[in-house]
């Protein structure tokens, strides 16, 4: 027997997609039910009362939750995020309802063994109820209350050599797209380097070292499948500076109709055979390639690798060869000075262990926005107030034309003093030996 | 219920303690299949909506089924994961950047009784646990943040107008008629813990009502100058205020035109709430994208400024989306993603065929960037 | 920089603005010790925090940092 009515929240639980509203029902069921005999850490109805206080806000059109900041784990700045209920005596199961966030593995590649064990301890010392995933990433476990943050903490630590995420002004939990794990597009390693920046900046990623969040994504090719060009202010997206292997074969595979475009991604409807020329030649955004006498050449040197031809005909046209990054840096969302996309910095960089390069870029950047950045301003933000030149600067960059989508249209060059022949420092009495007053 | 320790010594903090280590590490968690062929796959192809294969240039395949989920997850329903994972695969089991869960395999025959398994599950209320799907030129899930399950400032449910809106939006997500794949997102506010600023379809939660200021426990529950630099865009000073029986406390005053909804007041000072019924609801967005798939990616526009919260469905909603990603499917070419077919029909004909009302919200005028969005050309049209 | 002067300028300075104001950004402690590296400044903090002098808030988005028990979200989060 359920502890509240929720007639609204029970609408939600027709159709086809799968319904939250069942599952907190089963689990609120299971923990009355007990069967195991546990001994429950918070309490028993927590998810019951979750249930009512979630109808309690369908009814009312408003949120019953208040946040608080005090609740962690000793030492740490970031992991815990503190959450009260504004129903206490309603809702006493979730009255303290605390979210923690713990560090998924990169790529989400997982044992059933270790989510059993996650899910163990997540029942007897929370509520039983997670997010798989958060948006960032990370394992969410949702409600506990505050004597159990350690606990749970000293538990995952000891037994299953497990860590907390990162929230607040810290290094958020670095994520990746499933890279050369699965998938043939993956220009390098994302698994490798995210596991091993995340290891190498664990400081950053507990507490906090910065004027607002940091976020790390790695894309392993320009599809971005996790993203990163537009969330993240470090942007690593898979690329290649040789050529697009051709496998010919499988090109006239392609137009014989023998082997399905896309991947099949479009076998829903009919679009009619496959049109080389349409479809690929034509919808490329460079025109750098040509279909002539059953034969498709690649001009390389003009392609900027948008991924399309490769994706239409993955068993043809293969990444190339000479593999690495392009490293785009200041994504965020628009809160507060509006959406920004990553601008590239880094063309071409090469991904190998141990990756000092690329931590070289990212410490020259961190020194720079701890020391100019305003409190809670991004990195993409100070980028604007204080300039890309200045990012170059900072990052001992050369500018190239590729850092551009085109030259600036006002002459306003700023110039240094140091840039022009002479300095600044004239002589007057010498000038108006020439020109009268 | 008695306490259990798990060791912790809450007088010794520092006792034993281990910190700093990390996530565990990736290769730990491999399926054979995937830990023999990393950075050997060939190709892949889509079998079936929510069906993959990968093949490997030792002769290796993986096949892959795609199923649905929603992210807010039971234990016990993660442990039906695993019983799943442990009868087919091996006792792995993977979950994408889009809260879709992928059971791999790596022997076709062990396909069907996979998805015999997966598709004959369902919740008691008749909803399916594993629906297969979210791959190719489709829907595939919606990412999402957490609404009032669990936030302090959202303006809206975020499992519920998801779980409405995948339900009208299903035989997309099981099947790949669309002219590209068309990403939905949802965030429950402008904060965006979910960034859903590039995405085909955005749905947003937005409060429209400046925070209430509960005076008279304001400096009491609060430290006044931490809610004043809370707010991004300065419209709130202290002030002494008068209550009603006259006597005088400490409080904040808010310019109300200046207040951008955000609630990051209410996160430093619980005397600030702004969640209202009738204010909060939801706007819509469309035509973003995040790949660099033949034009560069895009930011999401606002295409309806002001959707109620209808609970527990938000048809107003859902038949909005519904409408627009119909006429997209329609009118789009192959290959097309939402965004760019709206950019080359042009956005008055998008709200003209999409049968949205265009008023003034939506022309921007936040800062400097709004003077790149009005039109500049004599080009239009009727 | 001598640490333990650097503590007691900290403790002191944010001793004297508790009366209002009790959390604090990173950045201003960087302006305490203003002639210290922002880097080394963070390292401070955070060894202050393990020490049990100062401890963190955070918004969720942002961390703050005060004095270990002091300021009035402690009552307001009904965890004091």
């Amino acid at each position: 027997m359920a502890k509240h009515e929720t007639p609204l929240l029970d609408q939600l639980e027709s159709g086809p997609w799968p319904s939250f509203v069942s599952d907190l029902k089963q689990e609120a069921e299971s923990r009355a039910k007990n069967e195991k005999n546990m001994e429950y850490q918070i309490p028993v109805d927590a998810v019951d009362d979750l249930l009512g206080v979630l109808e309690l806000s369908y009814k009312h059109g408003r949120t019953h939750w208040k946040h608080g900041g005090i609740v962690g784990v000793f030492g740490y700045g970031g992991g815990v995020i503190g959450r009260y209920c504004d129903q206490p005596e309603m809702f006493p199961g979730v009255a303290h309802f605390h979210t923690m966030r713990v560090n998924q593995p990169a790529g989400k590649f997982y044992t059933t063994e270790y989510l059993n064990n996650l899910c163990d301890l997540w029942e007897f010392r929370g509520s039983g109820i997670t997010n798989m995933h958060g948006s960032t990433g990370d394992i969410i476990l949702i409600g506990t209350e505050t004597r159990q943050l350690e606990e749970v903490f000293y538990e995952l630590t000891h037994t299953y050599n497990q860590d907390l995420g990162g929230s607040g002004s810290n290094l958020r939990t670095p994520a990746d797209c499933i890279g050369q794990a699965r998938c043939e597009y993956a220009c390098y390693d994302t698994q490798a380097i995210c596991h091993e920046l995340t290891q190498e900046y664990q400081d950053e990623l507990h507490r906090p070292a910065f004027p607002y969040k940091f976020k790390f994504k790695f894309d392993g090719c320009p599809n971005c499948c996790v993203a990163s060009i537009a969330r993240s202010d470090m942007s690593y997206i898979g690329t290649w500076r040789d050529e697009i292997r051709i496998d010919a074969e499988a090109v006239k595979g392609y137009v014989g109709g023998e082997i399905p475009s896309n991947a099949g991604a479009h076998s829903g409807r009919d679009w009619g055979p496959f049109d080389i020329q349409k479809e690929v030649i034509d919808l490329c955004p460079t025109g750098c390639m040509i279909y002539e006498n059953d034969e498709l050449k690649i001009n390389n040197k003009e392609c900027t690798r948008c991924m399309h031809c490769i994706n239409v005909m993955p068993r043809a046209l293969r990444i190339g060869n000479d593999r690495g990054c392009s490293i785009l840096v200041g994504a965020k969302a628009p809160i507060l000075d509006g959406a920004q996309m990553g601008s590239l910095l880094v063309p071409f960089i090469k991904v190998e262990e141990p990756y000092d390069e690329i931590k070289e870029v990212i410490e020259n950047v961190w020194d720079w926005w701890m020391e100019e950045g305003k409190n809670r301003e991004r990195l993409g933000e100070l980028i604007k107030r204080q300039g890309f030149q200045k990012l170059l600067e900072m990052t001992n960059i050369k500018a190239v034309p590729q850092h551009v989508q085109e030259p600036r249209s006002n002459p306003y060059i700023f110039w240094r003093e140091d840039e022009v022949e002479g300095g600044w420092e004239r002589d007057v009495v010498e000038y108006r030996k020439h020109h009268q007053r | 219920m008695a306490f259990v320790s798990s060791g912790y010594n809450p007088d010794k903090p520092m006792e034993n303690r281990i910190t700093d280590i990390g996530p565990r590490k990736y290769d730990e968690f491999y399926p054979e299949v995937i830990a023999k062929n990393k950075g050997k796959w060939l190709y892949h192809e889509i079998l079936d909506p929510g069906v993959l294969v990968h093949v490997s240039e030792t002769g290796d395949e993986v096949y892959t089924v795609r199923v649905g989920g929603a992210r807010l997850m039971s234990v016990t329903h993660i442990r039906e994961i695993c019983e799943i994972a442990d009868k087919h695969c091996g006792g792995h089991v993977r979950f994408t950047t889009r809260n879709n869960i992928e059971f791999m395999v790596d022997n076709k025959e062990k396909l069907e009784p996979l998805k015999n398994d997966l598709k004959n599950r369902k919740f008691n209320g008749g909803s399916l646990k594993f629906p297969i799907g979210g791959t190719g030129a489709g829907i595939t899930n919606i990412i999402h943040t957490q609404g009032w399950i669990h936030c302090h400032t959202p303006a809206t449910d975020a499992s519920g107008t998801v779980k409405a809106a995948m339900d009208v939006l299903y035989d997309d997500f099981t099947s790949m008629r669309l002219p590209a794949h068309l990403r939905v997102s949802m965030a429950c506010c402008l904060n965006m813990c979910g960034a859903v600023h590039c995405s085909d379809i955005a749905i947003l939660g937005y409060h429209r009502k400046p925070p209430m200021l509960d005076h008279e426990y304001l400096d009491k529950m609060c430290e006044i100058p931490l809610a004043v630099s809370a707010c991004p865009t300065a419209a709130i000073k202290p002030a002494k205020v008068k209550l009603a029986n006259g006597k005088e406390v400490k409080s904040v005053v808010i310019k109300n035109e200046r207040c951008m909804f955000c609630g990051n007041c209410y996160t430093m000072c619980p005397s600030m709430p702004l969640a209202d019924d009738v204010g909060d609801g939801i706007v819509l967005m469309a035509g973003g994208k995040v790949s660099n798939r033949i034009s560069a990616p895009k930011f999401s526009k606002v295409v309806v400024a002001f959707i109620p919260n209808e609970m527990p469905r938000w048809p107003t909603m859902t038949d909005t989306i519904k409408r627009m990603v119909d006429v997209y499917a329609k009118g789009a070419n192959k290959y097309e993603r939402f965004g760019e077919w709206a950019e080359r029909i042009g956005w008055e004909r998008f709200f003209d065929i999409c049968e949205l009302d265009f008023t003034h919200h939506l022309i921007d005028d936040f800062r400097d960037p709004a003077y790149y969005t009005w039109r500049q050309t004599s080009q239009f049209k009727f | 920089m001598d640490i333990e002067e650097s503590k007691k300028i900290i403790v002191e300075k944010l001793t004297k603005k508790s009366k209002t104001k009790s959390k604090f950004y990173l950045k201003d402690f960087y302006k305490m010790i203003p002639d210290e590296k922002p880097r080394a400044v963070k390292n401070l903090v955070n060894q202050m925090v393990k020490e049990e002098i100062l401890e963190y808030w955070s918004s969720g988005s942002t961390t703050m940092i005060g004095l270990k028990g002091v300021g009035k979200q402690a009552s307001a989060e009904d965890e004091a």
